[in-house]
């Protein structure tokens, strides 16, 4: 494969007020002949969190940013299971409903291994370092910040218990 | 050097147009600019909870910086919560 890693990697943030998330188009982005394996996780708005009954997130991004570490984590992503790789990340922004999709990883590799693998390295990768902020909305009508993972480097004592109550 | 910060997440709900504007001296630092922010909470935004300021991250458009990095001279700076995507 000669393609440049640039076009094996597709990272989009899509505004759900003008579009949505497209799991055929990531299987097909990622497709290729010299494929065998494919691994996909699309990520979906729950109607619970910490027994809380939720009518749906709005999601808060710093789009420049995402996309410079979309960028990145597929490129580290490249060094480790490329060149015989393609990646797909998407993640939504704006208000989404129950059931809506927040985010798509797809990657597509020659055998299964690298394919499960490399999916799992970038949605981890995503979901702890991208600039990305969910509000939960609950049935009472009141809407609440999730706690999240912090990305100070300079680690303040309270910053020790940055993970308490995230839902990994 | 005139500073604009971003403004995300919680942080949004204290600033409806989520920017702030602040004057820091020339070769301000990320760590000079969390103090200026500091002060400028205490003094604004008195719902506000100290903590989630010292959790958060400073990032330029390219970059999460570090506390002893220079600010970049178009000024143009967020300040990230503990991020919460996928």
């Amino acid at each position: 494969m000669n393609a440049t890693e640039e076009s094996r990697h597709h990272c989009a943030v899509v505004d759900i007020a003008e579009s949505k998330l497209d799991p055929s188009a990531a299987l097909e982005f990622v497709s290729d002949p010299g494929f065998g394996g494919i691994a996909m996780f699309v990520g979906r708005v729950r109607d619970l969190n910490h027994g809380r009954v939720v009518t749906g997130v709005s999601y808060d991004m710093f789009d420049a940013l995402a996309l410079n570490g979309f960028a990145d984590i597929a490129a580290r992503c490249d060094a480790e299971f490329g060149p015989k790789l393609k990646l797909y990340i998407a993640h939504a922004k704006g208000r989404l409903g129950i059931g809506d999709l927040a985010v798509v990883v797809a990657a597509g590799t020659p055998h299964r291994d690298e394919a499960f693998r490399a999916c799992r390295q970038v949605i981890e990768a995503v979901k702890h370092t991208s600039p990305v902020w969910k509000q939960e909305h609950y049935e009472d009508g009141d809407s609440v910040w999730s706690e999240g993972c912090s990305l100070c480097g300079h680690e303040p004592e309270v910053a020790r218990d940055a993970h308490a109550g995230h839902g990994h | 050097m005139k500073v604009e910060v971003k403004l995300f997440g919680a942080f949004r709900d204290h600033q409806p147009d989520a920017r702030v504007a602040l004057e820091l001296a020339e070769g301000a630092t990320v760590a000079d600019l969390r103090r200026a922010l500091e002060a400028h909470v205490a003094a604004h935004w008195p719902a506000f909870n100290p903590k989630l300021l010292a959790y958060s991250a400073f990032a330029s458009d390219r970059a999460v910086l570090r506390e002893t990095d220079p600010i970049p001279a178009d000024g143009q700076m967020a300040v990230l919560p503990p991020v919460s995507g996928g």
